[in-house]
């Protein structure tokens, strides 16, 4: 990557993600001063409520919503290089649902259900419904049937998950909102624990650079160039899974970030998944980092759930992309 | 022959669904034999208990959930007759979501503000907007089926996002029933409810059932169709009307069951085929037969709990249609 044009690139987006995250640590319920911002990332005082504001709520927060759309927006990129589908979404094919309904069903109906089985139960949903999923599309990359597959699945995984809270009142209550996507919630452990699969599904997304762009050319041809086919789809459905899984542990369901990211990143930085796989979780990150803003801005003190504003923002851009790429 | 096995199919399926809804009107927390039901019938006055029972709790819920499946897979007959599309079922291009929201709305922000009786006009208001947008966009020298379905699924996504905003902010008492109502519930069922919903059947579904030779007509391609003396600008566009009635009477009455406009119809296709006259009443019974039954299944299987008769028919439809999709090949 000598081209300077492209190292600029990566530069604003880094740029932005730094500005975006200032922003995420001044704005939310009480608004604070750039100053004390600053103050309680140099000099942090124990004694001081408005430095713990910062470091205790929102600095966590905002490494979550960087962990969580930077994973999306990997997973999103894997999948759309994988299924050759620019409309591929973890949220969208009913990968998020399913790792949110074993962790419902695993929480509520499993026995002493702890926390620390979370990652586990988001992973093995993940997997189930990405496998559903992709032995549906069938190896014709079919925009609508992978979809709508996607789709049919999510709508039975929710189903299932809603029948379970509405038996369980209080598990409605609870769960709610970590349902419909939300960073709220002090997830530090969490994002321990799922540290380690992000890392290690990052490693196999890199690995995996140079068949995603052989890849590009169709099934065929990447395995006459010397592709190992059934590898790398296997390995990069597995980084999918784990970058999904790890996310929904987190933070919820969140949709639309795994869409988004990869054709942002795609416009600034065409095709090649050289850039593309460095690109999209930067995007990503700065996606969620500011859909986490306005969560927290606009009906202060009160906030939205990140997950319906990705959802509010994202969905008109897959309809976009319809338009345009769906005669 | 062709014309016998119909009447005979027909005849079949409606007795099918009443000795069906005879049966659901047994089970319930206080059971009854089907003996109680004919010594009730007869006006003996012995148990009256059970008479009111039967009178004001599952006599109506019965017959809601049986006029509700009959909309909803008239609507969907129609829509994929339409799109010429068996994938078109108004929960998947939005319609139903467009629907549920305005109801939605009118439950949790304004609860006092609508009666229930108007419930269906907000839905239809609703459902035509939707409507109206998801075509407009997907349009393209003619509406090209593919579009219109992942134009409908962004769509359903955007509508849902904010249906969530809803469910989270409401207050919490207001959201459980609309969660119930959401995922497709006839809890809350009554007479005024029955009546309701029988009104907006005989508005939209009967139509519906007289235009058959136009639906035939219509299925031969606009060209023939319009040769034929069918003004095919014309007819699409009542029809659409008429199946957004349906599906929004439906949602404004039980809430939201996607699957059973997609079901119905298919299933009533692998019987009939595509002849229009006896199709669509086919449709119907059996899509009443399928909220019916999993009205019934929900309300007796976990007891005293209860589960959306909407999840049951979700969790039996989603994997049909999955099972569907991957028969069919690359085409949808």
């Amino acid at each position: 990557m000598p081209d300077p044009l492209r190292l600029s690139g990566f530069v604003l987006i880094a740029g932005v993600l730094i500005l975006a995250a200032l922003l995420h640590l001044r704005f939310g319920a009480s608004p604070l001063g750039w100053h004390v911002v600053w103050q309680a990332l140099t000099a942090w005082s124990p004694d001081d409520a408005a430095h713990n504001i910062v470091t205790e709520m929102r600095l966590p927060r905002l490494y979550s919503a960087m962990a969580v759309g930077a994973a999306l927006g990997l997973a999103g990129a894997l999948m759309q290089g994988v299924t050759g589908n620019p409309l591929a979404d973890p949220g969208l094919l009913g990968v998020n649902s399913g790792a949110a309904f074993f962790v419902v069903a695993g929480l509520l109906v499993l026995p002493g259900g702890t926390l620390a089985m979370v990652p586990w139960l988001a992973f093995a949903g993940a997997i189930t419904a990405a496998a559903v999923v992709i032995l549906n599309s069938g190896s014709t990359a079919a925009p609508a049937r992978l979809i709508l597959s996607g789709v049919m699945v999510g709508a039975l995984f929710s189903a299932l998950t809603t029948s379970i809270l509405l038996l369980d009142q209080q598990g409605l209550e609870t769960l709610r909102r970590w349902l419909v996507g939300s960073l709220a919630f002090e997830t530090s452990g969490m994002r321990r624990m799922v540290l380690p699969f992000l890392a290690l599904a990052a490693g196999i997304a890199i690995l995996n650079i140079p068949g995603l762009n052989l890849y590009r050319l169709g099934e065929q041809s990447a395995g006459l160039m010397g592709l190992n086919v059934r590898r790398f789809r296997l390995t990069s459905l597995l980084a999918v899974v784990l970058l999904a899984g790890s996310s929904v542990a987190i933070a919820g369901p969140i949709g639309f970030v795994g869409l988004v990211a990869p054709h942002l990143a795609r416009l600034v930085f065409g095709p090649d998944f050289r850039l593309l796989v460095p690109a999209s979780p930067l995007i990503g990150a700065v996606l969620l980092v500011l859909g986490d803003i306005v969560a927290r801005v606009v009906v202060r003190p009160l906030e939205l759930n990140t997950g319906i504003v990705t959802a509010i923002i994202g969905a008109p851009v897959f309809i976009f992309l319809v338009l345009q790429r769906v005669k | 022959m062709s014309g016998r096995y119909n009447r005979l199919l027909l005849g079949f399926s409606a007795l099918a669904l009443t000795g069906l809804a005879v049966f659901a009107l047994t089970l319930g927390s206080y059971p009854l034999r089907m003996a109680d039901l004919a010594l009730l019938a007869a006006d003996d006055g012995g148990d009256t208990m059970a008479a009111s029972i039967l009178a004001d709790i599952r006599l109506p819920r019965i017959l809601l959930a049986v006029l509700c499946g009959m909309a909803m897979a008239l609507s969907g007959v129609v829509l994929q007759t339409l799109t010429r599309n068996p994938l078109a079922a108004p929960g998947l291009v939005g319609v139903e979501a467009g629907a549920g929201l305005t109801v939605l709305v009118a439950m949790i922000l304004w609860p006092t503000g609508l009666p229930v009786v108007f419930y269906p006009l907000a839905a239809l208001l609703g459902g035509v907007a939707v409507a109206l947008v998801i075509a407009g966009l997907a349009w393209r020298q003619g509406i090209s089926a593919l579009r219109l379905l992942l134009v409908g699924v962004g769509m359903t996504a955007i509508l849902a996002a904010f249906s969530d905003l809803l469910i989270t902010y409401g207050r919490i008492e207001r959201v459980e029933s609309a969660l119930l109502w959401l995922s497709g519930s006839l809890h809350r069922a009554d007479w005024s409810q029955v009546r309701s919903q029988a009104l907006w059947l005989l508005a939209a579904g009967v139509p519906v059932l007289l235009l058959y030779r136009q639906f035939n007509l219509f299925q031969l391609g606009e060209a023939v169709a319009g040769s034929r003396g069918l003004d095919t600008w014309r007819f699409q566009i009542v029809a659409l009307f008429f199946s957004v009635m349906l599906t929004a009477s439906a949602v404004a009455n039980v809430g939201t069951m996607s699957f059973v406009g997609l079901l119905a119809p298919h299933a009533a296709r692998l019987l009939v085929g595509e002849r229009q006259g006896v199709l669509l009443p086919l449709a119907a019974m059996i899509g009443a037969g399928i909220v019916l039954l999993g009205d019934t299944v929900g309300r007796t299987a976990v007891a005293p709990l209860q589960i959306p008769a909407g999840m049951v028919v979700a969790i039996i439809g989603a994997p049909y249609v999955l099972f569907l999709l991957s028969r069919k090949g690359g085409t949808t």
